[in-house]
């Protein structure tokens, strides 16, 4: 018995003495447990970059929906069948866990900062300022696609069920929280040192971006509550983007290259070629940024039927400088606010110019954008097809807005949702109930198995989870 | 016990002696209890394989030589008998029934040697033997059918990881693999395969870490089935464990000392089971149909936009782009520019050539396979002492060019009687294993989902592996196109064996130190240090030249590459144990374990890449690199267990036994204040055969058994970290991880009941064990899957539980007995019933894996583990038929969360029947797999591309199905020409009126994956397999009498010879790309080698 005891107490004694390194076993050696807030924002706002950039089929569609290319062999992006691949669920994948999450996170480890004297101090209100405009951004872009969305109840780990909040008080708050913050801007001192992978802190610059992102917004607005969209530009425009300014990110290359080289160029598929949508119309107004758009085809621009099988050897390509690794991908530009001010000038709203300044100034910007001169500029503003012409305002403003907003698929798809303009082609076999052109994205099957409450409310608040539902603002 | 196991042991094996006299014994065998005379009694010399059966007179005579000690009688359901020699010549026996060892010795938890008799709880033995006569780079495939309850799963990959799951699958998202033991050492069954070669990315299958256990040593398995079996080893062993004792030297009288040698070789080849590989349509090449191209008549599935070559004329060319075989009808008389005719090093150079079916098909690559199998291993065993040293060297080439598969293997491991009461025994075994050319799996860079999926009929392989032997260049058939000769998608498949081939090694050292010490007669202590250590490099490559594809750290798709993933795994295990043994009362005795163990894990693993490419052809370093190398993906875990345990064990009188144990465990990987566990297990035996005293039941046991088990968590679940992708421009990048770890997680729980049935009857002919159990899993700690909206695709919680409910059944028997001739039947059968009864509150449905062609692996509430969801046909609610749009394709469910079938097989069973007559010996295994669910993407694809025989028919109007759709006068106005192509898809309108309209068969929309839903591509994965069948001659003694050889045996193995019944077409229902909790998916899976080998058994 003695033996036994004795080895009781060895042990007991073993046991207890190999745990005191326990707390040292679960700690991750490898990842860090603290990191610097800029370095989270600045993740963020690549992942924004890569998302707004890319043609993956899996993840931006929205090249296709703009009619600006259409695919060769393989046609169900471009006849709409978003299901297969479950671009929905990864749209909301990337937005809300790749790039609001951070930018929360961003704002956490941000508001943590111990800071000292004023430069420092506004510095950090800077940032904070920053991060609300790109948060903003991201849920405007959100409920542009799907319509009503997770907002308030968004991002909280402990609340796994979030509710869809209306889209309209959703655009409400962001047009609120989005003036609040551009206007708190302080360009008198500096924001990121570093993690500003788009304006490397400047400030200024960003209060521009914020003022033009308002009358995005709001321009959206202005068939469902003219004043609001009204009292919002004309608050807004004079701060926005001068000519030539943009915001973008600037791929260095290499294994930080535009998504879009990887997927046209390092993946070696020959998938995309321009559609005939885009260059029908540009062949017929002999548009000059035709050779900046596209690789000519012999001796003239033809592009693929849009919606059917395409080879792709006997199509015009996409241009080789928008498949360059390095090609900086534009987040928001001039010509873009040119074009709102164009159409806001022609809704009646006062904003420094008539629709024809603003139309011209689009216009120009963008030719000049891809390459072209003013002369460029002047002999193609000169064919009565482009000139200026109220009274078919939203054609003119509809089809050289999305003209040139070529590559940014998104804006250009909004565009058109919104103007209405230009007539998009009907493709081979459309996924859509309508067998139109879809009117927005239908929500991720993941929130049908994982908010199925919430979900089944937000598909009967908005008149049902279909592709051919028209968004709160899509009035017309 | 120790004794009897020892003397077990030394039955098995063979002394030297040397034969220099002999002299002939002969005798009668009796039974004690009757007097009757038995037949079939074995006979042999004791530490030999010399030996003879009593005949139907119970009569036997036999040679032995002069220095033959003991002889030993052996019978079925008979104590074993030594009987002396001496200077006798007549020997008579009398046997006596076994009813008190009836069922021998079988080793347990921890290395503890029960009876089985006191066992309340399931266990099933095979032996050695078993597992090593198919020589295969996997022992654990020959487990198959062998025990019941036990689903294996070999997946076709060469040196590929073999899914091993008993009584189903426990955890929701964690490990599923049964824990293998040997000899008391936990044995790693890591599978490396990274996440994007599991869920069917490009990727190698390198296999599972217990593959490296050599047959040639295994003496015997024990596969412990339920919680109450396991409970003493802890939460590893949650999901059963396969317990391996290994060969060992025995133990001579005093001054005796004995050596033997036995050597074995074996040739084992195969060849690619037909049933298994596509049976391709041979009348349409590349393209994708008719309409496809600007083609004129009669040429319309070619491409027509270039002067190829210069005459000022367009010519028509094959439109090489296309990986698919829906174009143009092959037509000898049509001669059109192919791919050959575009690169100068080809003879076809600039030249047309007719446009007919590749002669050589895809098959023309597949190689039969080689497999070498030498082994050779010494035993000896004094006094004091014993030892084995053995070396096994297996070398084997697989179905695909330049691909092999190396392993050696030495074990050492004696023992040694320091004094009377303290024995030391220690084993080293090094095991070496080298990969080279493993097969791609897959959907992407894999040749096979090349052959079965996207392919052009128009290619003969032999000229494609003649173009790539004469210029060293991935000359392919998929060129983009005849002015650019990139490869689309598609290399030459000689190019990817021979330029982009991986290799693996993986260096392994298991050993242990073991003291044993006898303090008094009812008291021992055993402690034992064990380790097993490994370091594993897997290097893969890309050569320059080479296609596009996902490569290296984070996927990106590049042209050449180089990529390595270092690996280093150490486990070590600090055993200290007491046990105590007395007879506490008559007939009541007393065996308690007292006991600790103490495990440390360590996993040290680095990935890295180039991006970008390579600069310098064939030169494969990580500094090769266009780009900076991406941010290397780093693994460093540690994980800590202390657990100490009880047990008691009471017997009383031999018929009835009361087992309970408990553990406690202390896990690093739990949250500190809440890291402790403690699991209590009882069970116990019913032998109420002794009571009956019948002689008509041999035995009758009844067993019950109930036990908890706790769990711990993945390493790395509580404390949340930030994941760093590569920097751009110099800044960092950190971001949250996608799933929220969590810092109040509590250990999981099992709850286990089982009972059994265990009877003999017929003088033990007839005999079965009968197994009853339920398992709940609770508290299972699962990053399950959360809306996006919340910022995160996961959470880490406490949450859900699993239920497997189920029946195993083992019968055996011996039908006919005689003195030549003996037949043996052992039937294993079972049945496992899984529910996932709950997940997280408010959770329905968590996905396991999202799988190419949109096909989802879940563990969905209210059903079965491994549902596998996707889209589905729209049915008419009146006619129950198919709804086809008005477009004439079947409509589809918008939604891909319809459960469209199951990964679990209904039940599993195998069937052994084995033979033997006078040395002849015949065996063979049937495995039966009924129910489960597969989803081919393999056909999803490929009956979209046009590459299957089913796709080229003739319709309903007598014409071939790719023939266009014909109007009357071309009108479509007036319907339908009685010679139209294409075909009606059968089922009804929306409204319910029957479809009638025509879609044409020569579009990849009808058949594959564009107009069908995912149900369309489900299969069941039932199964008949021949899987194993032995012919063994074992030469008579007679024969080597003169000679220094002892034994010899020869054998002809077959292994997976035939698939006796299959559902799902061109492939193997249990092919898959690896090991795993993401079963039911194809694509790109090898098809099944049937093997033949030959082996020669040699003992001196």
């Amino acid at each position: 018995m003695k033996k036994l005891a004795l080895f009781l107490i060895i042990l007991i004694g073993v046991t207890v003495s190999c745990t005191k390194d326990f707390e040292d076993y679960n700690t991750d050696t490898k990842r860090a447990t603290e990191v610097p807030g800029n370095f989270v924002f600045a993740n963020a706002i690549k992942a924004l970059g890569d998302q707004e950039a890319s043609t993956n089929v899996n993840l931006n569609v929205w090249k296709l929906f703009a009619q600006y290319w259409t695919e060769t062999t393989y046609t169900d992006e471009s006849n709409y069948d978003i299901v297969n691949r479950n671009i929905a669920s990864l749209l909301f994948r990337t937005y809300y866990r790749d790039i609001l999450s951070d930018l929360k996170e961003a704002r956490r480890l941000i508001e943590s900062e111990v800071v000292a004297g004023e430069a420092a101090t506004v510095a950090k209100e800077n940032r904070l300022h920053i991060i609300t405009i790109v948060e903003n951004y991201c849920y405007h872009s959100l409920v542009d696609m799907f319509g009503d969305i997770p907002y308030s109840e968004a991002l909280d780990i402990d609340n796994i069920s979030p509710k869809y909040d209306d889209a309209f008080e959703v655009y409400k708050s962001l047009l609120t929280s989005t003036k609040t913050a551009t206007d708190a801007l302080n360009a008198a001192h500096g924001s990121f040192d570093e993690g500003d992978l788009y304006l490397h802190g400047d400030v200024a610059m960003w209060k521009k971006f914020g003022n033009t992102f308002i009358v995005r917004m709001a321009i959206n607005l202005a068939d469902v509550d003219n004043a609001l969209a009204k009292s919002y530009i004309e608050g807004a425009y004079a701060g926005g983007f001068e000519f030539g300014e943009d915001v973008h990110l600037a791929y260095p290359g290499g294994t930080n290259s535009n998504p879009l080289f990887q997927d046209l160029v390092q993946s070696g598929r020959n998938d995309f070629v321009p559609a005939n949508t885009i260059v029908d119309i540009m062949n017929n107004l002999n548009d000059p940024r035709r050779d900046d758009y596209f690789e000519i085809n012999g001796d003239a621009y033809t592009g693929g039927l849009y919606g059917y099988s395409n080879p792709f050897s006997q199509f015009s390509h996409i241009a080789d400088e928008i498949q360059e690794e390095t090609y900086p991908m534009v987040i928001m530009d001039y010509t873009e606010l040119a074009f709102y001010l164009a159409e806001a000038a022609a809704r009646g709203y006062s904003v420094g110019g008539s629709a024809e300044d603003h139309y011209k100034n689009g216009i120009k910007s963008s030719i000049l954008h891809w390459g072209g001169t003013e002369q460029d500029f002047n002999d193609y503003y000169a064919q009565a097809a482009v000139t200026y012409a109220a009274g078919s305002w939203k054609e003119k403003i509809g089809t050289q807005a999305w003209l040139a907003y070529y590559v940014r698929g998104f804006v250009g798809y909004t565009s058109w949702r919104r103007l209405d303009f230009p007539t998009l082609n009907i493709p081979e076999a459309p996924e859509t109930p309508d067998g139109q052109v879809p009117k927005r994205f239908t929500y991720p099957i993941n929130e049908q198995t994982l908010n199925a409450a919430n979900y089944t409310a937000a598909a009967a608040a908005i008149g049902g989870d279909e592709m051919n539902t028209k968004l709160f603002w899509d009035k017309n | 016990m120790r004794k009897f196991t020892l003397f077990i042991a030394f039955l098995m094996f063979l002394g030297m002696q040397v034969f220099a006299q002999e002299k002939t014994i002969n005798g009668t065998v009796t039974g004690k209890d009757d007097g009757a005379a038995i037949p079939g009694v074995q006979i042999i010399v004791k530490g030999t394989t010399i030996g003879t059966t009593t005949d139907m007179q119970g009569k036997y005579r036999l040679t032995v030589p002069s220095n033959a000690q003991v002889l030993v009688f052996r019978f079925v359901g008979m104590k074993t008998l030594e009987v002396a020699i001496g200077a006798q010549t007549v020997i008579n026996a009398e046997l006596e029934s076994e009813v008190m060892s009836i069922e021998g010795v079988v080793v347990t938890a921890l290395g503890i040697s029960r009876e089985k008799k006191s066992l309340g709880y399931a266990t099933q033995q095979v032996s050695g033997d078993d597992v090593n006569r198919v020589k295969g780079d996997n022992f654990i495939n020959s487990l198959s059918g062998k025990v019941s309850g036990v689903q294996v799963k070999a997946n076709g990959n060469m040196g590929g990881s073999t899914n091993v799951v008993i009584r189903g699958a426990s955890s929701i998202t964690g490990n599923n693999q049964a824990l293998f033991v040997v000899d008391g050492v936990p044995l790693n069954n890591d599978n490396t395969n990274n996440t994007g070669q599991l869920t069917g990315r490009n990727g190698y299958d390198y296999g599972n870490a217990a593959a490296d256990i050599n047959p040639n040593d295994i003496e015997s398995i024990n596969v412990l089935k339920g919680a109450a079996a396991t409970a003493l080893y802890g939460s590893r062993a949650a999901n059963g464990v396969v317990i391996i004792t290994t060969k060992k030297g025995t133990k001579q009288a005093p001054g005796k000392k004995a050596l033997g040698v036995n050597f074995s070789s074996n040739i084992t080849t195969g060849m690619y089971d037909k049933s298994t590989f596509p049976k391709y349509q041979q009348n349409y090449g590349a393209g994708y149909g008719a309409s496809f191209y600007s083609g004129e008549a009669g040429m319309e599935g070619f491409e027509y936009y270039a002067d190829i070559d210069g005459d000022g004329v367009t010519d028509f060319n094959v439109p090489t782009y296309e990986d698919a075989s829906m174009g143009q009808k092959f037509d000898p008389n049509i001669m059109v520019y192919q791919y050959d005719a575009f690169y100068p090093e080809s003879p076809n150079y600039m030249k047309k050539t007719p446009w007919v079916a590749g002669a050589d098909g895809p098959a023309y690559l597949l190689q039969n396979t080689w497999a070498y199998t030498n082994s050779i291993d010494i035993t000896g065993g004094g006094e004091n002492s014993t030892f084995r040293l053995s070396y096994t060297n297996f070398d084997q080439t697989g179905l695909m060019p330049n691909s092999s598969l190396k392993r050696n293997s030495f074990l050492f491991n004696g023992s040694q009687n320091l004094t009377k009461d303290l024995t030391v025994s220690a084993s080293a075994n090094y095991i070496s294993t080298e990969g080279k050319g493993r097969n791609s799996t897959g959907y992407s860079d894999n040749i096979m989902s090349s052959f079965r999926q996207w392919m052009q009929m128009n290619v003969d392989y032999k000229q494609q592996h003649d173009l790539f032997f004469a210029s060293d260049k991935n000359i392919t058939w998929n060129p983009v196109a005849y002015d650019n000769l990139a490869p689309a998608y598609w290399d030459n498949p000689y190019w990817v064996r021979y330029k982009n081939y991986e290799t693996d090694k993986r260096d392994r050292i298991i050993g242990y130190l073991q003291a044993d010490w006898k303090a008094t007669d009812y008291l021992t202590f055993m402690g034992r240090w064990s380790i097993d250590t490994y370091t594993e490099l897997q290097e893969e490559r890309k050569a320059i030249g080479s296609g596009a594809g996902e490569f290296g750290v984070g996927r990106p798709d590049v042209t050449s590459g180089y990529s390595r993933f270092d690996r280093t795994f150490t486990e070590t295990n600090f055993d200290f144990m007491a046990r105590f043994y007395k007879n506490i009362a008559k007939d009541l005795n007393l065996t308690a374990v007292l006991g600790t163990n103490i495990r440390r894990n360590h996993i040290d693993q680095v990935f890295a890449s180039t991006d970008g490419g390579l600069i310098v052809p064939y030169l494969y370093s990580l500094g090769n690199s266009v780009n900076p190398n991406r941010a290397p993906e780093e693994r460093y875990n540690k994980v800590g267990v202390n657990g100490v345990y009880g047990s008691v064990s009471f017997g009383y009188k031999d018929f009835l036994f009361l087992d309970g144990t408990i553990r406690r465990d202390q896990s690093s990987t739990l949250p500190e204040d809440n890291n402790t566990y403690i699991y209590p297990a009882v069970s116990g035996s019913f032998i109420f055969s002794n009571l009956l005293e019948s002689s008509a039941i041999q035995l009758g046991k009844l067993r019950l058994g109930y036990a908890q088990v706790g769990n711990d968590a993945p390493w790395g679940s509580i404390k949340d970290v930030y994941t760093q992708n590569t920097s751009f421009s110099g800044t960092a990048l950190f971001s949250l991880p996608n799933t929220k770890n969590n810092s109040d997680l509590k250990p999981e729980r099992t709850n286990s009941m089982e009972a059994g049935l265990e009877m003999q009857f017929l003088n033990k002919r007839l005999g079965f064990d009968l197994a009853f159990y339920k398992e709940n899993i609770v508290d299972q700690i699962m990053p399950v899957a959360v809306s996006f909206a919340t910022g995160y695709s996961g959470k880490y919680v406490n949450a859900g539980e699993m239920e497997n409910k189920g029946v195993e059944l083992m019968v055996y028997g011996t039908p006919v007995m005689s003195k030549d001739f003996r037949w043996d039947i052992t039937l294993n059968w079972a049945q496992n019933k899984n529910t996932v009864v709950s997940l997280a509150e408010g959770v329905e449905n968590l996905q396991l894996a999202a799988l190419q062609g949109g096909v989802t692996i879940n563990a969905r509430k209210g059903e079965p583990y491994g549902t596998i969801q996707g889209t589905d046909y729209l049915y008419d609610s009146v006619s129950g038929k198919r709804i086809v749009l008005a477009n004439g394709y079947y409509a589809r469910t918008t939604t891909s969360d319809k459960i469209l079938g199951n990964v679990n097989p209904d039940w599993t069973g195998g069937l052994l029947n084995k033979f033997t007559y006078k040395n002849w010996a015949f065996s063979f295994l049937v495995d039966v797999q009924q129910g489960g669910s597969i989803f081919s993407l393999d056909l999803y694809y490929g009956m979209a591309t046009g590459l299957y025989e089913e796709t080229d028919f003739i319709n309903d109007n007598g014409v071939p199905v790719r023939d266009p759709i014909r109007y009357v006068n071309d009108d479509p106005e007036q319907g339908y020409a009685a010679n139209s192509g294409g075909l009606i898809l059968d089922g009804v309108l929306a409204d319910g009126t029957v479809n009638t309209r025509r879609v044409a068969g020569d579009d990849y929309r009808v058949f594959g994956y564009s107009r069908n839903p995912n149900s369309r591509f489900v299969y069941d994965a039932s199964y008949v397999k021949l899987r194993e069948v032995v012919l063994t001659y074992s030469l008579p003694k007679t024969l080597l009498d003169k000679t220094f050889i002892r034994g010899a045996s020869l054998s002809l193995v077959g292994s997976n010879l035939w698939i006796i019944s299959k559902e799902l077409p061109h492939a193997d229902p249990e092919a898959s790309q690896s090991s795993g909790n993401f079963q039911g998916w194809q694509s790109g899976v090898m098809p099944t080698t049937r093997n033949i080998g030959f082996t020669l058994n040699l003992n001196f």
